[in-house]
């Protein structure tokens, strides 16, 4: 399905999107020789691509899917680049790790080049695959930035490559491509791309915010046309952090990835939250009437005979230590050894069992897959805590 | 690091959930059996709530103020009158609003107040606290469901 849905849109589009899917095949096997780390090739250039749909449909050949969305990509250009630039750093990099091999283009192909800028921008907006920051993935679009500061008509020195080279265009690239590889491993990149950013007459750099697990700093790159102080690149590493969450936030809420918008969302969420509260309330007054109808003497023999080991040791588990500090944190009148008690019950929950969860038909169930997993303190000391809470609030 | 916090502990753990709830439940059927319906309600609706603070544990900022909020009532029933304020009253911070260009202020303060524990935060992490409130308002919904349909067959 993939490859005929691909093959439709580069026969109908061949005219305009093979330009740009050459772009970005070009800018994978960038990222796919830059990881490589061939120092043997410095003159590597990136494989040409057709210029009519004989290379798309090689290319085709191997990365099926991954060539229908990078041929999607390109079409769907609603998405902020600021976000998608963010994304497409990480996402170019997961693309590499992926498939190296699909990246090779066959060589022998008529070049066809637009502007270096063009591909980045392209490039900037695949959001493809799932957003992994790396700082390879960060160096790749820095590169293909300083790239795009070489004029294109510079002529193509390297032929060495077991890729075809490419008349016009980068033959210093590898050389810009190891400096700004260093420059974004170093600490003061910024400053790297910003010093080319305003060199270059028409750079279109991405905005990369790496991921702040494996470098100490948070590199952010200024996009084309947008101010490269601080203050900017950290609200807008700021404001992508909360594209983020709201992206999260979408996928949770039902029927909220169709809407655009920040604020319809937000609405969305509001509405969530609030209908799961009322509901909360609904219930809990059905379960009142039904409650004294409920039996529960099994489920209190249940609830008192787990009082298997004692698991008062924190070592237990990692969060048990920091659970009883906040049971301490918290203190209430109602007595701290229960508190401390119900977070240890907690912390020595190893596994769940979806069947209790499923099957809350009778108290009864509960005993066989409980005696197993819980067991705390003997007696009533953990559930006289919701006693003596409900009991005060009457 | 946000990411790491943002991917992890993503599924609310429903058997902890179920126990601490049904448990509640079991206590209240025992102790509160002479209450009137509306009392009842109330204090299943505060164990709900509870046992949901309880499952989510401390690191989530509104399971704290979750159960501060339920311990603080219990409190202040048992010694008349509430004399203090909330212990995260003095926490309150002045939060920019940096980028009204994303959403218009009052969402994000509609939803301070909707999701507990909330109201001193930034917009990134007001988002994280929503979606890990929703998670485990979801799965106490559906526990309360499958209460009342096995105990009503």
């Amino acid at each position: 399905m993939e490859p005929t849905r691909s093959s439709d849109a580069g026969s109908g589009n061949s005219g305009t999107y093979t330009p740009e899917i050459a772009e970005s095949i070009r800018f994978e096997e960038e990222i796919q020789s830059l990881m490589r780390e061939n120092t043997m090739h410095p003159g590597l250039e990136p494989p040409p691509v057709g210029g009519g749909g004989s290379s798309f449909t090689a290319l085709l050949g191997l990365p099926a899917n991954q060539a229908v969305e990078l041929l999607h990509e390109p079409e769907s250009e609603e998405s902020p680049a600021v976000a998608i630039a963010s994304a497409s750093g990480g996402e170019m990099w997961r693309f590499r790790l992926r498939d190296p091999k699909a990246l090779t283009l066959p060589s022998g192909c008529s070049p066809t080049f637009p502007s270096n800028a063009a591909l980045v921008e392209r490039a900037a907006r695949l959001s493809v695959f799932a957003t992994e920051d790396s700082p390879e993935a960060a160096s790749v679009p820095s590169h293909s930035g300083d790239r795009s500061t070489k004029p294109k008509a510079e002529p193509a020195d390297s032929d060495s490559q077991p890729i075809c080279p490419i008349p016009g265009e980068r033959p210093q690239r590898p050389a810009k491509r190891k400096e700004a590889d260093k420059g974004n491993k170093v600490k003061g990149p910024a400053k790297k791309t910003k010093s080319a950013e305003e060199g270059s007459a028409k750079g279109a750099e991405e905005n990369t915010s790496g991921s702040g697990e494996k470098l100490p700093y948070v590199h952010v790159r200024a996009r084309r046309g947008q101010a490269t102080d601080s203050h900017s690149l950290a609200e807008r590493a700021r404001r992508e952090k909360i594209n983020a969450r709201m992206k999260l936030l979408q996928e949770l809420v039902p029927g909220c990835s169709k809407i655009s918008g920040t604020a319809l969302v937000l609405d969305e969420i509001i509405n969530h939250v609030q209908s799961l509260q009322r509901q909360v309330e609904v219930l809990s007054m059905r379960l009142a009437a039904v409650n004294p109808r409920i039996d529960f003497s099994g489920l209190d023999s249940f609830l008192s005979a787990e009082c298997g080991r004692v698991t008062v040791g924190d070592g237990r588990c990692g969060g048990g230590m920091e659970q009883s500090a906040w049971m301490e944190a918290t203190a209430v009148n109602e007595g701290r050894r229960q508190q401390q008690q119900i977070w240890h019950v907690d912390s020595v929950h190893p596994h769940p069992t979806p069947s209790v969860w499923e099957r809350v038909d009778s108290p009864h169930l509960f005993i066989n897959p409980g005696t197993s997993l819980f067991g705390y303190d003997p007696s009533n000391s953990v559930a006289s805590l919701h006693s003596n809470q409900l009991k005060t609030e009457l | 690091m946000n990411r790491k916090n943002s991917n992890k502990s993503r599924n609310p753990n429903k058997p902890t959930l179920a126990f601490y709830f049904l448990r509640a439940l079991a206590c209240i059927n025992k102790k509160t059996s002479m209450a009137s319906y509306n009392q009842r309600s109330g204090t299943i609706k505060r164990a709900a709530y509870a046992s949901m603070a309880l499952a989510a544990g401390p690191k989530r900022a509104w399971s704290r103020a979750v159960l501060c909020r339920v311990l603080w009532w219990g409190s202040s029933r048992l010694h008349g009158f509430p004399t203090r304020r909330r212990p995260r009253a003095f926490f309150h911070r002045r939060v920019r609003v940096a980028d009204p260009k994303l959403r218009e202020p009052s969402k994000a303060d509609v939803l301070r107040r909707l999701v507990p524990g909330a109201k001193a935060m930034d917009l990134s992490r007001l988002l994280e606290e929503t979606a890990h409130y929703i998670q485990y308002l979801r799965a106490q919904v559906l526990l309360m469901q499958n209460v009342v349909g096995s105990v009503s067959d």
